[in-house]
């Protein structure tokens, strides 16, 4: 009896150690972090902006690259099919996949926050926090829009795939999802904007000009609704880009403090924060200034002249162009950030500049055009170009209807002032990725020069209803159930 | 008469008894005296002691007479082992010959047994029997009447002899009562002296064991399997236990990371601090039964090590090991290396063809002899109107001509045969109960080559003690510390564009000698050293070894207890605790001189300027040109890492036999691990060594760091925390028949925050049947006994992920200018609801066989492994926000088949030959993976994951020939064309064109090891082969020779002119003119870098893995007893080791490199050849 009880009480004395202590396995196994604070959230939503830029496909699908001939600058694979828009499989840095993963990341971090933000109790100090991940998540959709499914056909058909509109974390290691359609997904996009910017508060951001501000977030409106043909809507966001409506004392100071730069000053200086212009920048993992410096398709002989010879000012634009020995030329805008990871490796990243209200002052422009208002269409065209011409005088450099209908010999003045516009962004925008939107949302056919490897040189191009206007989404998505582009 | 005389020799006895024993009783009291003239008050406690002691005297008296009133006589013997330790509880068998009796006596305490009351006119047999010993019998023994006879046995161990107990760590288990896959072997037939780390003595013992010595620099661990690879990512490592606790590793490194050459690899070992004379014996634990109990952590294999006890002795047992090694240098006999004259000519014939030109060569980061004489050109002195040499073919060819006929011998140079010294004293002793071993060792080692040294200190404190029957406990303690130094050395990167590992200020001496040229001369015609051009700055190998420098310090210290209690007869309850720490600081030294420094001071010519990257380009001045962000002293970078380890363990075992044939074992544990480490780095910037240790770091360096994304210091703290439950249950019937089965259930903190993925339960069951001891088994001398054993069960590891919720890093976004820079929150990994830990089926079938009347033991194991839940690398549709994601749907097959036989083959009195073979084979192939390597991984020497390959295959790039006009190397394309080109993207994942090589492990692994005795003298020697996998050279070739790197003699045969190509693969030096004709297919040149580092990853530079090594050969003699006797030692012995002296056999390709060594440069050293004399004696 004695034996049994001894035993009988050391079993018991056993159990009460081995109840399992619970928040013994708690502990982190390393210094990760907690989503558990608004300071938490705030950065967490930080970091829903994509990462990548969308240079390389974009300007080298687009008209804004040329072939220079065979054996004239370098060849890359990435570079000369985006140039004859086959697709691009694989998600090599610079290329559309790697675009399209890096927007989903930046909606992944926004979800994250949004769920977050619904679990925890921040209270009212998130909101700003709030605003800005629904307006970068729409953002992110709307980018991802533009490039892999149809452009939104104003006052038409939308019910063409769409691309997966994402609200919620992901869980699962494989999860599934569908496309919706062009209609749903601008739906979602709008839904987004328009709540999260009610949220927004430009004094939220220790570095504002890395994160939806109001004045961002109407610029990325009035882009936005100019894919959706509601011009009031783009005038409107327009007008809250810049104080006081005064476009011509914020916008680029081309012909000014920029002209006066030194090269080096200037490459460093286009897209430093401190460019009033600039309304939204991002940190971007991209090697376009390394390894698209000189490609055999791009900024070439031709396009060049947009600079080098008089526009429909009269004047020639006064833009810097600079070569690596012609006809390699370059904007030389991008100044790579090279970060270390160890001692003697690291990344290579651009400062993207997502947004301007040079982008802004010509969505206005064009808005005004659609609803007929066209003097004070002119009137932002000549704006524009107050600062990009040498000693602008707009008595005698003013653009006018005669110029246009003379220079661009187009007699319809509608269409001549939205060809003058698209023509002003193509050189200002060049190399910054903004000319392929305009192309795809214009339904513009692209037209380009090709040499075979014997030295004859033809003509390609891309009609407005051409499938490879989309670019193909990733093959590894039929994982999650949806179908690719048609080709 | 023959009485009488007795009589007479009995008084004499009792005089003596008596004298002795009055003697005794006066003597011990002095010390007493003393206490009592200090306590004078304890007069009459002293008296009475006296009466007392007066009443013991008459009463010893009367007890001596009439004991020896007997007429018999009596044996007294002690038992010993060679060692002269006394055993204890030894079965002594008596044996009357003359009346046919036996009676059995054991031995006590301090190995003395007595046998009395014998009759003095019999003859009398002894034997001594002890397991782990072979039987010794004295016989025809005769008694005399009335006297105590003396005698001493000792007993010989032997080793095939198997042990009644296995050691699991957890448990020591019955032998018989044991279903899994072991294998123990003790100390000295596994000892490797003059090699200090432990894990060397694994190599080639053991059969499924395979150790590869990818760096022999201390405390580097070798690449250490356990029945092959059983994770596509993870670690692979097997689990090490020491004396019932697991060892963590100080840092957690890969197998393969073991071969980087990094820094943290030298405390790759987690086992460097163990003083190898403190072991007892070593285990492998291989299948799922024998591992059991380490459920989710015995995928790989558990290591389990027995250290040394306290023994009971009458007297302490005092051993010392004194160990002399020296080194053997390397030459270039073995080593494909031009000679310097060799090289001059094909210097001057590039430069007969517009190679080496003076202003590319001048404004170069880095030259030779070729460089030095343009520089030498180029100075002019104003005063004297003087160039430094006249620029003319006499004057050149004079200055160059000194180092074509240098033929620098680097081996001889960088190389040193330092002394290799380590002692070790150890002291053990004891009572019945309580029993104590101390011992403490020390090691120097000056070092193999410049630049390297070691000293290690150990100490190691073990007391065991019991009090009253039922509680019994221990208490040890072991420490040790490390001081050691290395080359300094950055961490070594991978640069997939061109193919290559990279690493900054590379000053591997070894390394130094393969790429270094010997035309390249250390010393000057003054005997001064002579300075190159590397990183813009001069450079000379031994003034950088002296001037950069590591130097880590590691303290390692764990004090562990155990108590066990005896609840009732049969039911023990058992809790164990540990603690260990370990502190370890690695403190890197790069002082004003070398050329570390000097390069982030080079700034003196533009060209300099413009490309030196240890220059800072800053910003905020676009218009300035770089500059020097380290105008002042140099650099002490420190680097630590620290471990705290807790570790509780409770066990209660229940045995019990039912009925003399029903043997129950039941046994539940409950353990819990908490393990933290850290990490922390911090660069000292500016630190001036000339200076007395002033400080003056300049704010650029800082302001850079800030921009690149370079933090001057860092801290990264690992937590891990562990729980386990277990129960085991074991029944036997009559000794013929055993099953077992074990269930685990496992939580660990490591896959994050989810309370359901962090628990895994794994189960098994196994049996065993003792054939031999059926009815229908014939007694036999051929096969003595048969055991077969069965095991299935489920183990398991836990993988690298750590996302069951989502996990989110901190980060300072990657902007240039510092006010741009914010923190951010990033997801690293999205939350993986499904994630769970890797696991395996493991079935193992495996028979024991005596044979040959004991002499011989097989063992047999065939085991298969079906490893699932794999982590693994998957490309997901990117729209979760994670475009590469590592889930568990990896699948891969493991079998083998291992097998061991020894014995002790031949055994006179005066020769014995003990052999034993070991022999595994292991095949493993990935079944299910989505993801393939990249194709540079692939081609890798390590080799990559692919699916229907082994768990790391190498391939190859296809080599095609060398073009015929130029002579570069062509390669088929990576696409079902096959077209010829001279570039291969080393990005992509096309890694199904590549040509497959085989794997990268060994499939076939074992060791032959022979012990020859012949009376007092030794020989021992093990021989180990290892096959099966294929080897990548390493990288050699290069698009441009500098006038300062080593060439192959290959280079001789190489491509001159069209036509050779029928002839030889060796590529043309390609000319600056030639170069530009690189061309692919689509017409686009391109650069030279490319092809030719892809010819280092072609199916060229693939060689067999396969070798034979005589990895150790012992000469021991054992001095005689008589020797002994004089200078009061109980045993000496004087051995002469040979360690890796020869490798018998290797692919011829490998021109004499170590086929397990990889020359990854950084402090990565090959094993050395060493020679030590080994002293052992005791007292």
């Amino acid at each position: 009896m004695n034996r049994n009880k001894r035993a009988l009480f050391t079993l018991l004395g056993l159990a009460v150690l081995v109840t399992s202590c619970k928040k013994y396995l708690d502990v982190n196994p390393d210094n990760r972090t907690q989503i558990n604070s608004v300071e938490k959230v705030a950065q967490l939503v930080a970091s829903a902006y994509p990462d990548r830029d969308y240079l390389t496909f974009t300007e080298t699908a687009s008209d804004n690259a040329e072939d220079k001939g065979p054996g004239i600058g370098d060849v890359n694979d990435l570079v000369t099919k985006y140039y004859t828009w086959q697709d691009v499989v694989g998600d090599e840095t610079n290329s559309a996949e790697a675009y399209w993963n890096a927007c989903y990341a930046a909606i992944a971090s926004a979800n994250q926050a949004l769920k977050s933000i619904e679990e925890g109790d921040f209270g009212d100090d998130v909101l700003p926090y709030k605003g800005e991940a629904l307006v970068a998540r729409a953002y992110a959709h709307h980018m991802l829009a533009i490039f892999f499914s149809k452009a939104y056909n104003i006052g038409g058909d939308n019910s063409s795939p769409g691309i997966p509109y994402v609200t919620e974390p992901e869980t699962v290691l494989l999860a599934k999802y569908t496309r919706g359609t062009v209609a749903s997904t601008y739906d979602n996009i709008e839904k987004d904007l328009e709540e999260g910017m009610k949220l927004l508060s430009s004094s939220a951001y220790k570095v504002p000009k890395y994160h939806f501000t109001l004045a961002a977030a109407h610029a990325f409106a009035s882009r936005f609704y100019l894919f959706k043909g509601e011009w009031q809507k783009v005038i409107d966001n327009a007008n809250a880009t810049v104080p006081n409506g005064d476009f011509a004392g914020n916008i680029r100071p081309i012909s000014t403090t920029f002209k006066n730069m030194s090269i080096a000053e200037f490459n460093a200086g286009f897209s430093k924060s401190d460019v009033k212009a600039t309304l939204l920048l991002c940190n971007a993992y991209s090697g376009y200034q390394r390894l698209y410096g000189t490609p055999r398709y791009g900024y070439g002989e031709t396009l060049k002249d947009m600079f080098n010879e008089p526009n429909v000012t009269g004047k020639r634009l006064e833009n810097k162009v600079l070569n690596y020995g012609p006809p390699n030329y370059t904007t030389y805008k991008w100044k790579e950030y090279f970060y270390y990871a160890t001692e003697s490796t690291g990344f290579p990243y651009l400062p993207f500049i997502l947004f301007t209200t040079d982008e802004t002052l010509m969505n206005r422009a064009e808005a005004y055009v659609e609803l007929g208002k066209q003097d004070l269409a002119l009137k932002d065209i000549n704006t524009f170009y107050s600062v990009r011409v040498q000693a602008f005088n707009p008595a005698v450099d003013g653009v006018t209807p005669q110029k246009i209908m003379a220079f661009y010999s187009i007699s319809d003045p509608k269409e001549g002032l939205i060809k003058t516009i698209l023509e002003a962004k193509k050189a200002e925008f060049l190399q910054e990725g903004i000319r392929w939107m305009d192309l795809v949302r214009r339904h513009l056919p692209v037209v380009k020069n090709l040499y075979s490897p014997t030295g004859e040189e033809s003509t390609i191009e891309l009609g407005p209803d051409d499938p490879r206007r989309v670019f193909q989404i990733p093959q590894t998505a039929k994982l999650a159930g949806l179908e690719l582009n048609p080709r | 008469m023959l009485r009488l005389w007795q009589i007479f020799k009995k008084k004499y006895k009792i005089i003596g008894v008596c004298l002795g024993a009055t003697l005794f009783f006066f003597v011990l009291p002095i010390n007493k005296r003393l206490f009592v003239l200090t306590n004078k008050c304890n007069m009459e406690k002293k008296l009475t002691a006296w009466v007392k002691r007066a009443w013991l005297i008459v009463g010893f008296f009367l007890i001596t007479l009439l004991a020896s009133a007997q007429q018999y006589g009596a044996i007294t013997g002690t038992v010993n082992n060679q060692r002269g330790e006394p055993l204890i509880n030894i079965t002594v068998t008596l044996k009357n010959v003359t009346e046919g009796t036996n009676t059995q006596h054991l031995t006590d305490s301090v190995g003395v047994f007595r046998i009395e009351k014998l009759n003095p006119n019999d003859t009398y047999s002894l034997t001594a029997e002890a397991i782990g010993y072979s039987p010794k019998t004295i016989s025809g023994y005769k008694i005399k009447s009335g006297k105590n006879t003396n005698i001493i046995i000792t007993l010989t161990e032997d080793h095939n002899v198997l042990t009644d107990i296995v050691i699991t760590g957890y448990q020591d288990v019955q032998k018989k009562l044991f279903t899994g896959s072991s294998s123990t072997l003790s100390v000295d037939q596994v000892e490797r002296a003059g090699l200090p780390d432990i894990t060397k003595m694994l190599e080639g013992q053991f059969a499924g064991v395979s150790l590869q010595n990818v760096s022999g620099t201390f405390g580097a661990a070798p690449k250490l399997r356990i029945r092959g690879a059983t994770s596509l990512s993870g670690d692979n490592k097997p689990l090490w236990v020491i004396d019932g606790i697991i060892v963590e590793d100080v840092v957690n490194i890969s197998n393969e990371a073991l071969s980087t050459g990094d820094l943290n690899t030298l405390l790759g070992s987690s086992v460097a601090g163990v003083n190898p004379s403190d072991i007892q014996d070593i285990t492998i634990l291989r299948d799922a039964a024998a591992t059991a109990l380490y459920g989710a952590r015995a995928m790989n294999g558990v290591v389990v090590i027995t250290t040394k006890k306290g023994m009971v002795t009458a007297k302490p047992r005092i051993n010392y090991t004194g160990n002399f090694s020296t080194y053997i240098k390397p030459n270039y006999d073995n080593y494909d290396i031009m000679t310097s004259s060799d090289q001059m000519a094909v210097l001057m014939e590039v430069m007969n063809k517009g190679g080496y030109q003076m202003p590319g060569l001048i404004n170069g980061d880095g030259g030779g002899v070729l460089y030095k004489m343009y520089q030498q050109i180029a100075l002019y002195d104003s005063s004297s109107g003087q160039f430094g040499l006249r620029n003319d073919a006499a004057t050149r060819n004079a200055f160059l001509n000194r180092y074509a006929n240098a033929n620098t011998d680097w081996f001889d140079i960088l190389f040193k045969n330092s002394l290799i010294q380590e002692h070790n004293i150890s002291v053990s002793s004891g009572t019945e109960n309580y029993q104590t071993y101390v011992s403490t060792s020390y090691l120097k080692d000056d070092g193999m080559t410049l630049g390297n040294s070691v000293e290690r200190f150990t100490g190691n404190f073990r007391n065991n003690f019991k009090i009253g029957k039922k509680l019994k406990g221990e208490i040890l303690s072991t420490g040790s510390m490390r001081r050691q130094r290395a080359p300094g050395t950055e961490n070594r990167v991978s640069e997939p564009v061109y193919g290559e590992y990279l690493r900054g200020f590379d000053i591997n001496p070894y390394n130094f000698v393969l790429n270094t040229s010997r035309m390249i001369t250390p010393y000057d015609q003054d005997g001064n050293l002579e300075y190159f051009r590397q990183n813009y700055a001069p450079f000379n190998i031994i003034n950088e070894l002296n001037t950069n420098y590591t130097q880590l310090n590691v303290l390692d210290f764990k004090v562990q207890g155990q108590l066990r209690y005896t609840i009732i007869p049969g039911l023990n309850y058992t809790l164990n605790g540990a603690y260990r720490f370990v502190k370890s600081e690695s403190q890197t030294s790069i002082l004003e001189n070398s050329n570390k420094v000097m390069s982030y001071r080079a700034a003196k010519d533009a060209n300099s300027i413009g490309n030196n990257e240890n220059l800072y380009d800053d910003p905020d001045f676009p218009n300035e040109l770089p500059v020097v962000v380290l105008p002042e002293g140099g650099f002490y970078n420190t680097e630590t890492d620290n471990l705290k380890y807790y570790y509780f363990r409770q066990d209660l075992q229940y045995d019990k036999v039912f009925h003399n044939d029903h043997t129950i074992s039941l046994y539940g544990s409950m353990e819990a691990r908490s393990t933290d480490r850290e990490h922390e780095h911090f660069d000292g910037i500016g630190y001036q060594y000339e200076n007395g240790g002033l400080v003056n770091s300049n704010h650029l360096y800082f302001k850079r760091g800030q921009e690149e994304g370079k933090p001057y210091f860092g801290m990264q703290p690992g937590k891990d925390r562990f729980l386990a439950y277990a129960a085991t249950g074991t029944y036997a019937y009559k000794e013929k028949y055993v099953v077992k089965g074990t269930v685990r259930y496992d939580g660990s903190n490591k896959m994050g925050h989810s309370t359901t993925a962090r628990w895994l339960p794994t189960w098994n069951f196994s049996g065993r049947w003792n054939v031999d001891k059926e009815n229908f088994w014939p007694e036999n001398k051929v096969i003595t006994s048969m055991i077969l054993r069965g095991s299935y069960g489920l183990t398991a590891n836990i993988g690298d992920a750590t996302n069951s919720s989502a996990v989110y890093y901190n980060q300072i976004s990657r902007r240039q200018y510092i006010n741009d820079q914010e923190t951010l929150t990033y997801i690293s990994d999205l939350e993986n609801s499904q994630l769970t830990w890797e696991k395996s089926k493991d079935l193992d079938i495996g028979m024991d066989l005596t044979m040959l009347d004991n002499r011989l033991n097989f063992t047999v194991d065939y085991y298969r492994k079906n490893i699932f839940d794999l982590l693994g690398t998957i490309q997901t549709s990117g729209i979760g926000g994670q475009f590469e994601k590592v889930g568990n749907y990896g699948r891969m097959s493991g079998r083998g088949i291992e097998f061991t036989l020894g014995g002790t083959a031949v055994k006179t009195r005066d020769f014995s030959w003990t052999p034993r073979f070991n022999m595994a084979i292991n095949h493993n192939e990935i079944t299910v993976l989505e993801s393939n390597p990249s194709v540079w991984k692939g081609v890798s020497a390590e080799g990559g994951a692919v699916l229907h390959y082994p768990q790391r295959a190498i391939f190859s790039v296809k080599y095609a020939g060398l073009d015929h006009y130029f002579g570069y190397p062509l390669f088929y394309a990576l696409d079902e064309n096959n077209e010829l080109t001279p570039n291969v993207n080393l990005q992509g994942d096309e890694v199904g064109f590549l040509k497959y090589e085989g794997p990268a492990d060994p499939t076939l692994t074992g060791g032959f090891w022979n012990q020859f005795t012949y009376k007092h003298f030794q020989i021992s020697g093990l021989i180990k082969f290892s096959a099966g996998n294929v080897l990548r050279l390493s990288p050699a070739f290069k698009s441009g020779y500098g006038d300062y790197n080593a060439m192959s003699r290959d280079v001789i045969n190489r491509w001159t002119m069209p036509g050779d190509e029928k002839y030889t693969s060796v590529p043309a030096f390609i000319d600056g003119v030639s170069a530009l004709q690189i061309i692919d297919a689509t017409g686009s040149q391109v650069s030279a870098v490319y092809p030719y580092n892809l010819y280092n990853y072609s199916d060229e530079r693939v060689v067999s893995g396969d070798y034979i090594k005589l990895s150790n050969v012992t000469f021991s003699y054992i001095f005689p007893e008589r020797f002994c006797e004089v200078f009061k030692l109980t045993n000496a012995a004087l051995s002469v080791v040979a360690n890796n002296i020869w490798t018998i056999y290797s692919d011829k390709r490998l021109n004499g490199q170590d086929p397990e060594f990889f020359a990854s440069g950084g402090v990565a050293l090959p094993s050395s050849k060493q020679v030590t004399l080994s002293l052992k004696l005791g007292f």
